[in-house]
């Protein structure tokens, strides 16, 4: 019997990724397989019980789908004729074009390598400055023991394209990138239509029951295409043809909801904010090590080992935080950004923070903010009269998506029924302390 | 000089946006992204955002995200414009930040309407060029250069645009580069 050449994997999303020998070594590699105990939405499934799906299946998706776009924006079908002058890779020889669909492919299979125990949840606290997990996945990519699986790929991949195709310039930002390989990058983590997007809303959504993320993707994925940004640009993006313009809405949709419904949710976020106080607590110096090697011991499951231990032992280092998570006991939220009241006082939140901080103490009040998320809601569209034309035109809905963004206070559970009575009692108060410059 | 950022710095963006409305009807991000790189890399106004060169020409991930922050903090909103992308316009509260926040964009009021004045009513691609160029130029430790080694310079990142087009690119910001100094608006020393 001949070897086996491909090789299929079960998805519930995909339903079937295939990758070939070659690319299975880098599955098989230690820092892969490490994504097997990463939980994809950290400690959501404290809220949604399904949600214990991990980093590893949705970087198998994630290459899934990077291969489709690739396919079907390289087609020379579907190339607009300035993409086609723009981009001379697009025109290369099979071999060559093949060299970079290769490269892409382990991009995207690689693309979270670098992630930190339950993902996103600790990433910025508890790395040095000028550290992420992007930056760990890219020396990942480029160490030796991964260096030598691309070497032995046919043909061998340059570590450094698959590096900077995996994390996208806003990461590199000291990289050079020509056109293309923006437009590949681009093709991962773009704000409208990367594919990193598109598996982590449907995966997400199926896992924690919730059906804000489901959109077709099968029609978004066939009208794909690289288009100049305006009739007259010499610049490129990635656009969709008039009949995928719904599917796309429809994806910017989903993603709002599932930022504000699954994301953003407000007891997931504050148990991440208690992950983060136990990390600081119990981890050397308070923080991840920043070599890939040492990294790669830390997991998910290591974690959870330590916080059980902390919880049963009240001398082990951040118990008090693993007891918080482990039996249920999290701050409560006392009150939450709302933009009315930004009219009168910009910093509102803060404010109110400092204010419950002077009353009940620092130790018993936590704000947890987060930035709205960047989003391009425009990109080209090619209308039934092949013009370039704005989504932002085309599309009422995607101008009226709001942007999700989370902004909240939470206090010890005991302090909670106060804190509310007190906050009722001073908010017009807090509200005339407007934050303002000196004259 | 230090750094403006948070909501200063949200105010000289505000401030801009209603001076580039003034000039011309359309100020996506484009134009806010390149006019806001000059008022940073040539004018000296130490805006805390930093850029690196895209696609299309210099970009700030960071502004990026901060027009995103301030569209859901309605300091800014959007209007379509056939066929292209969205038109910034002050939002309901932009006002709020602009009166609460009033000291940098008085500041630095005479950069901000250079600004708005030399570049407001150019199309998105002359933008990109001449951002690019002024990249090359300030960025790129090509200050002391030539016309034409600029000019080579921009046709090894954008290989589409010609060599003439790239040498006008540099000679048109060499020459702003001259008004902005014989008006005596550039704060800080580039060169």
């Amino acid at each position: 019997m001949l070897p086996k050449y491909v090789h299929e994997i079960r998805d519930p999303i995909h339903v079937f990724i295939r990758l070939i020998s070659d690319e299975r070594q880098v599955v098989d590699s230690p820092a892969f397989q490490r994504l097997r105990h990463i939980h994809q939405l950290a400690l959501s499934y404290l809220v949604y019980p399904g949600a214990t799906h991990k980093r590893f299946e949705h970087a198998l998706g994630t290459m899934e789908l990077a291969t489709k776009v690739f396919d079907i924006v390289t087609n020379p079908s579907n190339l607009h004729e300035r993409a086609r002058s723009l981009i001379p890779e697009i025109s290369q020889s099979e071999a060559q074009l093949g060299y970079w669909r290769q490269v892409l492919r382990m991009a995207a299979l690689c693309h979270d390598i670098g992630h930190l125990p339950f993902s996103h949840a600790a990433e910025k606290d508890l790395l040095p400055e000028g550290w992420n997990h992007e930056r760990i996945t890219v020396e990942i990519i480029k160490s030796a023991e991964m260096r030598e699986i691309w070497d032995g790929m046919i043909p061998p991949l340059h570590a450094n394209h698959i590096a900077k195709i995996a994390v996208g310039k806003k990461k590199l930002p000291d990289e050079e990138y020509t056109l293309w390989e923006a437009i590949l990058s681009e093709i991962i983590v773009s704000d409208a239509f990367g594919v990193d997007r598109i598996d982590y809303l449907l995966r997400d959504s199926h896992h924690a029951g919730v059906g804000y993320g489901k959109f077709d993707h099968h029609r978004l994925l066939d009208t794909m295409m690289i288009l100049p940004t305006t009739q007259e640009s010499d610049e490129l993006d990635l656009g969709v043809q008039m009949g995928g313009l719904h599917s796309a809405e429809a994806l910017l949709l989903a993603r709002y909801f599932m930022y504000t419904q699954v994301y953003y949710h407000h007891i997931r976020r504050i148990y991440d904010r208690h992950l983060i106080e136990f990390l600081r607590s119990s981890l050397c110096e308070g923080k991840f090590p920043t070599s890939h090697k040492e990294m790669l011991r830390h997991n998910d499951v290591t974690v959870l080992n330590a916080m059980i231990e902390a919880n049963a032992d009240s001398s082990k280092a951040g118990s008090v935080h693993a007891r918080r998570i482990i039996r249920r006991e999290h701050f409560k939220r006392v009150y939450s950004k709302n933009p009315a009241a930004i009219a009168n006082n910009l910093d509102i939140v803060k404010t109110i923070c400092d204010g419950l901080k002077e009353r009940y103490g620092q130790e018993n009040v936590i704000r947890d903010s987060l930035e709205p998320k960047s989003e391009s809601l425009h990109f080209p569209v090619l209308d039934h009269q092949d013009r370039i034309v704005s989504s932002d035109f085309l599309s009422s809905v995607l101008r009226r998506i709001p942007e999700a963004e989370f902004d909240s206070i939470y206090v010890h559970p005991d302090k909670e029924a106060d804190a509310s009575k007190w906050l009722e009692s001073n908010i017009e108060e807090l509200l005339r302390q407007s934050s303002e410059e000196e004259k | 000089m230090t750094l403006i950022n948070d909501f200063p710095q949200k105010a000289v963006i505000v401030t801009l946006v209603n001076e580039m409305a003034k000039i011309e009807g359309w100020c996506g991000e484009t134009h806010i992204q390149k006019t806001t790189y000059f008022l940073k890399r040539l004018l000296g106004v130490p805006l805390a955002y930093e850029f690196v060169m895209y696609k299309h020409g210099p970009y700030s991930f960071d502004l990026h995200d901060d027009l995103t922050g301030m569209r859901a903090n309605r300091f800014l909103k959007t209007e379509p414009r056939y066929p292209y992308g969205p038109s910034f316009r002050q939002g309901d509260l932009g006002s709020v930040v602009t009166t609460k926040f009033p000291q940098s964009p008085q500041r630095f009021k005479n950069q901000i309407d250079f600004i708005a004045q030399e570049l407001g009513g150019k199309r998105v691609m002359e933008l990109e060029r001449l951002a690019t160029a002024m990249y090359i130029t300030l960025d790129e430790g090509y200050v002391q250069s030539n016309v034409d080694d600029r000019a080579q310079r921009i046709r090894e990142l954008k290989p589409h645009v010609s060599f003439e087009s790239a040498q006008d690119a540099v000679q048109r910001v060499d020459d702003l580069r001259d008004r902005a100094k014989s008006q005596r608006l550039i704060l800080a020393p580039y060169d």
